[in-house]
């Protein structure tokens, strides 16, 4: 720490000390040197008296030039440099990111304990007017402690620090340490990176920037990547045999690394009960599917656990999910009682075809829909029937209370006027596309949930399917187009009225005007249509680390694995408890609406009302990201290149120059010691006035006493 | 005497500062001279002058070579003329040149004063015929005129290129003095006298002893005597150049009492070995010297 001055011109001015001293010194030569003939008189007088006011006469003019000195001190603002105390006098206190990669990952090999040491000798090291920030990042990242000085405080946050269930992006990490740099007033900024440096943690295009005069110091745990085997997939196979759903687990397993081939158990555990074991053998880098024997599924949210032993990665040792017994639709297909009597025989064929029971059926052949038969009816599908009226509307109300209603025209299609804002559109006369090999579905709505199973590459083609003959379609303007012949006229509409839906396909669903019955699509499409309308989702057996969960959308619950009414029932509950895998527990409140559950831990996590101990609660299961698994490493070299900015041109470096330049103003104007300085110069001046006019005054009486 | 002085108006020209506008030290030493006896003419204390004669009636046993046989063949009676004999009388002054002697509060300095009284005493001696001489001292001998009817311009000449210089003692160049002035006479001795009154007296003890009318005149400025200063200064001194911080206020009490004992101590011991003793404050006129001076002289005469 070092004085430094902000205006040293004025230290010029300490050249007026030697005013008054100068002047005492000519005035001693010039008049206060009496000669006399003689001292042997006066030599003969105790003079005690006269030495010491003269020492009282140097006080005065040390007061005086003290006071001279002050004030020049204080024009030239004087500082404690304390930058020079750090990095020396060129280089000023720094603004240290320690990035400590928190993935499951670092568990190999100590790598996170090695990091947390390197992480204390990085805050041990720092400077008295260094401030540091500790941020752990997995593919979010935490800021820990934020820019601070306090290396208690900072070695403290890390005892708290522990290996996450993460997988790892750099991305989070580096953004916040732009912020934090950004935000810092302190000219110089660090940012270590402790991180094993998987290549899968940066893409490249995460647009980070740090600032102009950041340094990124990278600190690598590279470990031979070890013998690694996971779980990487399970696949829950539904039956229904005797009325009873049964499911067979088929367990991916593969294996990193290795040299010979190995056997390695792979354990089924239900509800934390191991059930069943088998033994495969595995090559080096080779994978293998493990078929269990199927389970009969009774119990509603049965948590279930694919494992194998325990290796240096343990996070992708086991794969959890949480299955129960799934509720068939109830579909009302109605087929026109003026129609051929194969109109839907496809339909119901397809619909039939189903390992796990999904659709319970009810045909009918008739125009009017019967109140009673919409009861306990998930959707209703119309296949070529002319409805009346009276029937419309109690589709209407059907619809408006939640039911599906999936509309098909055909020859004998009919719809009253009455009820044609049910629709999302008018049907018009059947239209032939006889010429050349008929007409085809040109433009379909991927992104719709009908359609969003095909939309990848060879996972349906409805462009083999020909259409011959399809009914006009006039849209309303609340319709939603999901399908367009090649021709732009609509093949398949949809409109929501009340809390149902309604979809019209403008062809039928038989081979009289297509041959998209003929087609392999035809049973996923209509399976996905008619779980679409009944309000279907498919549960979801298990979550991955990073994903939210609002407790408070019944939607987000049913597709967590509730059935509609347990998650109508939870997502009502006024007050919700979390039970994290690690028995933490996680409070929502009832005024806490959304109800987000962050899921960052691997394992289940049990959702229930507090102070309720339900025989079987709500449990999600939470896997690991597998891509975690990849060890590849990245060059940190590579990643430091594409988040530093450009080397700072002329200008930056000048803006550098100021910047240090206001940085000594700050601490200038933080430290104020001009304003200290001038109190004392005015103090020692009233001092030296008050002794000045003692001294006279006591003179002036031993005058007037000896006189 | 005061009234003398005061009521004559050819006392102004005994004002030093006066005096100090003349250059010709003969010229001074005359106005002076003249002057001062013109004033005396009229004084009470007037029976003595130095164009008297006096006619005593021959006394057997008298040196039958002063009778005044002009004075026989008129009146047939043996009358013998005294006054010749008065005036020949040795008449040395021994002039203090020290470097202490240089100092002067007003415009008139001690050395200057003492200059002024040296002519006016030498000038009045050799009026009366009496053989003049001069010693200029400090610690020794500076100059030496031997006493001699014809040396006043001498004295005169060198009182004029007198200056103050060196350190003074009185010791070392009276006994020399004492050596060099074999024939008793009338010595004054004007000085500042900054030595110990023991010193003094034993100094001039020899000059006393070998058979010397010796007067005293001790020359003080009157800032050594009252000390007026004010403000803290050092003081210097002048012969040995040490300095010493002074509070004049705290010394002045103790200053003048110990001027004052010396003075005191220095009139005391001489006056008792029948050395005469005179004050001179060199602010003051020069008569109370030359009338202390007749005085002495008038005794020393009548003693004779």
């Amino acid at each position: 720490m070092s004085l430094a001055f902000l205006v040293p011109l004025f230290l010029l001015g300490l050249a007026g000390i030697t005013v008054p001293i100068l002047v005492h010194l000519t005035r001693r030569q010039r008049k206060n040197v009496v000669t006399f003939p003689s001292l042997m008189f006066l030599e003969r007088i105790p003079f005690q008296e006269q030495r010491r006011r003269r020492i009282q006469h140097w006080l005065l003019l040390a007061l005086r030039s003290l006071a001279l000195a002050l004030l020049a001190l204080a024009f030239a603002r004087p500082f404690f440099d304390r930058s020079a105390l750090s990095l020396g006098a060129a280089a000023g206190p720094r603004e240290v990111v320690v990035l400590l990669d928190q993935s499951y990952s670092m568990e190999i090999g100590n790598q996170f304990t090695r990091a947390l040491n390197e992480a204390r000798e990085i805050f041990d090291g720092l400077g008295p007017l260094d401030r540091a920030s500790l941020v752990v990042f997995g593919q979010g990242a935490r800021v820990v402690t934020r820019s601070t000085g306090d290396r208690l405080r900072l070695n403290s946050a890390l005892d708290t620090l522990e290996v996450s269930s993460s997988g790892t992006r750099f991305g989070p990490a580096l953004k916040v340490a732009q912020t934090v740099l950004e935000e810092s007033e302190l000219p110089m900024g660090d940012v270590y990176l402790l991180s094993d440096f998987q290549r899968i943690g940066w893409t490249g295009d995460e647009g980070v920037y740090l600032p102009a005069g950041a340094k990124v110091i990278p600190i690598t745990f590279f470990e031979d990547p070890p013998d690694n085997i996971q779980v990487t997939d399970v696949d829950l196979i539904r039956h229904a045999v005797s009325g009873r759903e049964r499911i067979t687990p088929i367990a991916r397993i593969a294996r990193n690394g290795g040299v010979d081939a190995r056997e390695v158990n792979v354990s089924l555990e239900l509800d934390g009960q191991e059930i069943q074991t088998r033994t495969i053998t595995l090559d080096p880098d080779g994978a293998a599917s493990v078929t269990f024997q199927p389970f009969t599924l009774s119990q509603p949210h049965t948590r279930g656990t694919i494992r194998v032993p325990a290796d240096e990665l343990t996070a992708d040792d086991v794969r959890n999910f949480v299955v129960s017994p799934g509720t068939a639709l109830s579909l009302l297909v109605i087929d026109g009682s003026g129609g051929s009597t194969d109109a839907s025989l496809y339909l119901r064929r397809a619909l039939e075809i189903s390992d796990d029971g999904r659709f319970r059926l009810i045909h009918r052949r008739t125009n009017n829909v019967r109140a009673e038969d919409l009861d306990g009816t998930d959707a209703v599908i119309i296949n070529d029937a002319r409805i009346d009226g009276g029937s419309a509307e109690r589709l209407r109300n059907f619809v408006q209370a939640g039911g599906g209603l999936f509309l098909v025209l055909g020859e004998n299609s009919g719809w009253p006027a009455s009820a044609q804002d049910l629709l999302p559109g008018t049907a018009g006369e059947p239209r032939d596309r006889l010429q050349g090999r008929g007409g085809r579905l040109g433009h379909l709505e991927y992104g719709h949930p009908v359609f969003e199973p095909f939309s990848g590459p060879r996972s349906g083609d409805f462009t083999g399917a020909r259409f011959f003959r399809a009914r006009s379609f006039v849209l309303s303007d609340s319709a939603i187009v999901l399908a367009r012949f090649d021709d732009g006229s609509v093949a398949f509409a949809e409109r929501g009225y009340g809390l149902g839906t309604v979809l019209v396909w403008t062809s039928t669903l038989d081979s009289f005007w297509n041959d998209l019955a003929l087609q392999p699509v035809y049973l996923p499409f209509v399976h996905r249509v008619s779980e679409y309308i009944g309000g279907r989702t498919e549960a979801l057996a298990w979550f991955t680390i990073g994903q939210v969960l609002n407790l408070a959308d019944p939607g987000a619950l049913e597709s967590a694995g509730l059935v509609s009414t347990e998650s109508a029932e939870l997502s009502d509950s006024t007050d919700l408890v979390a039970l994290t895998p690690s028995g933490r527990s996680i409070e929502f409140p009832s005024d806490d609406e959304p109800k987000y559950l962050a899921l960052d831990e691997s394992g289940f996590y049990t959702v229930r009302p507090p102070a309720s101990e339900p025989e079987r609660p709500f449990v999600i299961a939470v896997n690991v990201e597998l891509e975690e698994s990849n060890l590849t490493t990245i060059d940190p070299e590579e990643l430091i290149a594409q988040v530093m900015s450009p080397a700072p041109d002329r200008e930056t470096a000048s803006g550098l120059v100021q910047t240090t330049e206001l940085q000594m103003e700050d601490q200038e104007r933080r430290q104020a010691l001009w304003r200290w300085m001038l109190i004392t110069a005015f103090g020692l001046l009233a001092a030296e006035t008050f002794m000045s006019n003692w001294v006279s005054r006591r003179a002036v009486g031993a005058t007037l006493t000896a006189t | 005497m005061g009234v003398a002085r005061a009521s004559h108006s050819g006392a102004r020209f005994l004002d030093p500062a006066v005096l100090a506008r003349i250059s010709n030290l003969e010229l001074l030493a005359r106005t002076v001279v003249d002057g001062f006896l013109n004033g005396l003419h009229r004084s009470p204390y007037l029976g003595f002058s130095l164009e008297f004669a006096e006619h005593r009636q021959y006394m057997p046993g008298d040196d039958i070579r002063r009778i005044d046989w002009k004075l026989f063949g008129r009146s047939d009676r043996h009358y013998i003329k005294l006054f010749e004999a008065d005036t020949n009388a040795n008449f040395s002054v021994l002039l203090d040149v020290s470097a202490s002697m240089s100092y002067g509060s007003h415009e008139v300095s001690k050395l200057d004063y003492a200059r002024y009284l040296t002519a006016c005493l030498t000038f009045f001696s050799n009026r009366q015929r009496d053989r003049v001489g001069l010693v200029t001292f400090d610690h020794d001998i500076v100059e030496y005129v031997p006493p001699s009817m014809k040396h006043m311009d001498t004295i005169l000449h060198l009182l004029h290129r007198a200056s103050a210089g060196r350190a003074g003692s009185l010791r070392e160049p009276l006994v020399k003095i004492t050596e060099l002035l074999g024939r008793k006479g009338i010595v004054v001795i004007i000085s500042d006298f900054y030595e110990h009154p023991d010193e003094i007296l034993s100094s001039i003890s020899l000059l006393r002893g070998r058979g010397h009318d010796v007067i005293v005149f001790h020359v003080l400025d009157p800032a050594e005597l009252s000390f007026p200063f004010e403000d803290s200064s050092s003081f210097e001194d002048l012969e040995t150049r040490e300095q010493i911080p002074v509070i004049p206020n705290r010394l002045r009490d103790d200053y003048k009492r110990l001027v004052s004992e010396h003075v005191e101590s220095v009139e005391h011991r001489l006056t008792e070995n029948r050395i005469d003793y005179v004050l001179l404050d060199t602010s003051k006129p020069l008569d109370l010297a030359l009338f202390q001076y007749l005085l002495a002289r008038e005794r020393w005469t009548r003693k004779r």
